[in-house]
């Protein structure tokens, strides 16, 4: 099986009612830098006057996409430098889709 | 007893549909831990937990039993249950006390109906499950076909953590994805040496692929072990089985295994994973403490009882046998310890037991204990009052714990003793067996004096009248099956009936208005005073309660229990000196005969959920015989040259199926029922079922 390219942290973690979920991943590249992202989709979120379904925030808390509901079978948000290239069931598969996204380089 | 601690043991039970391999299993499991030296088959009417003479003689499970085996160092309780669906409440109340669960299902058939039914009734306890895909032996075998069908057809995800090396009469050993190597056993003969060897060339791209989705799903559950996995590339076996038995408990994805129970291969890596996976009694959240009356359901988390062997005792009463011995109470223990002549409080019923004795059971053997603590399942002796379901629990912390969910019985049949003078010995011996299985029912028929069984099918009843005549010594005989039809209404319907009697010195009055109105199905009856202003005084409320409930049971129609109903006592007249509780129970009684007959009612039936397995060539017979019997094809499915027809057929018209289904097929057919909901009878029935009762 294909290792990780880049090195994945946990990121942003949600303490709510005493079970810590950890609500993205972040894939650094040997030079430090933030290159990838897979962030949890959650919802719904209250934002102004309207209730948005799914959500996946990004570290500034930045709203990364929104959709009525939850698409089936996509619980995670792969991100390449802002862009969402893909979704995933499950958090692996998604930093895999987003190394895959990364192509060849 | 305890000597083993508390994280060393495994409560488990072993569920599936008929027929699916739980008892060969359960028989595997006793001779590969050493228990038993030789194993017993089903067919031979030989194995340790089919103990009944009429399990032996029909070579199915009736009553759950439990035994007791070591692997590895931990002790590990089964209860084996029944499949068939006759005896769902062996299911149930073993699932109630189990810490965790072995899911058997066919590798040729995947899930069928009873896997489905039993599978909701794990998923209402929160029984965690690892699922066997057995009999990989078999001609049409497909362990993928079966992943798949647990997926569409239980909503789940199916994880597999093995997958099979040859199928069929090929089936040689798995692939455990876990180790990634190849488990390969050398014969299949009782006791059949096994190897581990590298994964064959073959399979080596396919095993790849389905680690991949075992790690994707397993390591979700644990961010350290994603940590470890982005560190090294992957993870080491120990962090492996940690997420898998984490998954495994919240029911995030449900580990599958596979073999062939009956041809010795992948029994021991079955136990080896319930030892892994499943949780022992310290690794779940605790026994949940009952509602207090009136407090909702969702106000707030209940309170859980810890395993605990210091803690105050208690303990939840699932199952009743009397043999000639007495009465033998099984009990699950959650709490506490408690020794030979120690009492305890009945908390359900509000009085003391003192326990004579105390056993751990091995099926139909029984092994005498002095001591017994939090985590075990044991037998009581020398309760006088405490039925299944009931909590026994420590006078200085007497909880209720959550009760059980019984079925509902379907089928009536009147019973009656060849001879005139056994009269008393039959209903003695009918009350003992109901109060054995809470599934069953017996009542006198108020016009007839007749008494009636009520229980979940033929299969069942038929059973209980052969325990009365071999364990009572009672020969009965019992008329027709009768569906035990229901009675509700369709439309609201004001009545006010007066209530008025002169008789020498003081009289009778009352009058009472009630609207009653229909609910939803499977709501059953529901009360509510709207009286305002007195014009009803609150002592006689109670009375006209219990006057509408109690004429309930007789139906308008045809005399037949009438559910689904709301009264609402709107309004009433009383006099201060002719008016009496005893004058509005009967004000009430009249109101419900006039009332409910101006509601629009209607007779309801039970509608059978009916699976039939038939070759090919006979799919045309069966389907149209079951639209004779005014059934509704659900869908069709093909699975090799065999076709699954599903429908929903009404219970009356399928007695006697078995035998026309044989005779239609050349006995190559086979069916399942269960219950599945009532409907209203058409008109023409509901003439024929009031004429009868007239
Ligand atoms: N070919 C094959 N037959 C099996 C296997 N396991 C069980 N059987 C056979 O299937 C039949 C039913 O097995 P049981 O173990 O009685 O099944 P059960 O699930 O306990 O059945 P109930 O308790 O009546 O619901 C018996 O004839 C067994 O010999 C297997 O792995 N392969
Ligand atoms: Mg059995």
């Amino acid at each position: 099986m294909q290792p990780p390219r880049l090195h994945w942290m946990r990121g942003r973690v949600d303490e709510g009612d005493g079970k810590p979920r950890t609500l993205e991943w972040i894939g650094i590249d040997d030079a430090g830098r933030t290159i990838a992202r897979v962030v949890r989709v959650r919802g719904p979120l209250a934002s102004g006057w309207r209730l948005y379904r799914a959500v996946a925030l990004d570290a500034q808390g930045r709203v990364v996409e929104l959709r009525p509901t939850p698409p089936a079978g996509a619980g995670w948000l792969a991100c390449v430098g802002g862009q969402v290239v893909g979704r995933a069931a499950l958090p692996l598969q998604a930093v895999r889709t987003a190394e895959a996204a990364l192509g060849g380089g | 007893m305890t000597t083993t601690a508390l994280e060393k043991i495994r409560n488990i039970g072993i569920t599936a549909h008929i027929d699916a391999g739980k008892t060969t299993t359960t028989e595997r499991i006793l001779y590969y831990t050493g228990v038993s030296h030789k194993v017993g088959e089903v067919h031979d009417g030989t194995t340790t937990t089919d103990y009944m003479e009429q399990e032996r003689e029909r070579g199915i499970t009736i009553t759950s039993a439990a035994v007791t085996c070591e692997w590895a160092g931990n002790r590990i309780n089964i209860i084996d249950t029944p499949g068939h669906i006759d005896f769902n409440i062996e299911v149930n109340r073993s699932l109630r006390v189990l810490d965790g669960a072995i899911f058997i299902i066919e590798g040729v058939a995947g899930v069928q109906p009873q896997s489905e039914t039993n599978w909701r009734l794990a998923d209402r306890y929160n029984v965690p499950r690892i699922i066997f895909i057995n009999k990989l032996d078999r001609t049409g075998a497909d362990f993928f076909r079966a992943c798949d069908s647990l997926k569409e057809k239980l909503d789940i995800v199916a994880l597999p953590l093995q997958l099979p090396i040859g199928i069929e009469d090929q089936f040689r050993g798995v692939v455990d994805l876990v180790g990634m190597k190849a488990i390969v056993w050398e014969g299949s003969e009782l006791g059949a040496k096994f190897h581990d060897e590298p994964i064959p060339e073959a399979l080596v791209e396919q095993a790849r692929a389905y680690r991949q989705t075992l790690l994707d799903t397993a390591l979700s559950v644990d961010d350290a072990a994603m940590e470890e996995y982005f560190e090294h590339g992957d993870v080491g076996v120990e962090t492996l089985k940690r997420c898998i038995k984490a998954g495994t408990i919240t029911g995030a994805f449900r580990p599958v295994l596979c073999g062939t129970a009956f041809k010795n291969k992948g029994v021991q890596p079955l136990l080896d994973a319930v030892i892994d996976y499943l949780p022992s009694p310290v690794d779940v959240p605790g026994i949940a403490v009952a509602a207090e009356e009136g407090q909702e359901e969702s106000e707030a988390e209940p309170r859980r009882i810890k395993a605990d062997p210091q803690a105050p005792f208690a303990g939840l009463a699932f199952k009743i046998i009397n043999d000639k011995y007495g009465t033998l109470t099984f009990v699950r223990i959650y709490a506490g310890t408690l020794r030979t002549g120690d009492t305890v409080l009945n908390t359900t019923k509000g009085h003391r037991e003192r326990v004579g004795r105390m056993f751990q059971m091995h099926a139909d053997k029984r092994a005498e204990l002095k001591e017994v603590s939090a985590g075990d399942i044991v037998a009581f002796v020398g309760l006088k009052d405490t039925g299944t379901g009931d909590t026994l629990a420590a006078p200085q912390d007497p909880v209720v714990l959550e009760r059980m969910a019984f079925p509902v019985p379907v089928i009536d049949i009147s019973v009656e003793p060849r001879t005139k003078d056994s009269v008393d010995k039959m209903t003695i011996g009918l009350q003992k067996l109901a109060a054995e299985d809470p599934s069953l029912r017996l009542k006198t028929d108020q016009e007839t004096g007749q008494t009636i069984l009520s229980g979940m099918g033929e299969l069942h009843l038929e059973i209980i009248i052969d325990r009365l005549r071999r364990e009572y010594g009672v020969e009965a005989n019992i008329g027709a099956p009768q569906v035990a039809y229901r009675e509700t209404i369709t439309r609201a319907h004001t009545e006010t009936y007066t209530h008025k009697k002169q008789t020498g010195g003081s009289g009778q009055y009352a009058e009472v208005k009630v609207t009653f109105a229909p609910l939803e199905r499977n709501t059953g009856f529901e009360f509510e005073n709207s009286v305002v202003g007195g014009a009803v005084p609150r002592e006689y409320i109670p009375a006209v309660e219990k006057g509408i409930r109690s004429q309930s049971d007789t139906g308008v129609l045809a005399g037949f229990p009438t559910v689904d109903f709301k009264a609402s006592l709107l309004d009433g007249k009383y006099h201060d000196v002719d008016s009496s509780a005893l004058a509005f129970e009967i004000a009430a009684k009249a109101c419900f005969r006039e009332g409910m007959k101006k509601a629009a009612p209607v007779i309801l039936e039970p509608i059978m959920d009916v699976e039939v397995t038939t070759p090919q060539d006979h799919v045309g017979d069966v389907v149209g015989d079951l639209n004779r019997r005014r059934g509704m094809i659900q869908n069709q499915e093909s699975a090799g040259s065999t076709v699954i027809v599903r429908a929903h057929v009404p219970l009356k018209e399928m007695f006697g199926y078995i035998s026309d289904l044989r005779s239609m097929t050349k006995g190559r057919a086979s069916f399942t029922m269960q219950f599945h909901h009532y409907d209203p009878v058409p008109r023409n029935i509901a003439d024929e079922i009031m004429a009868k009762s007239a």
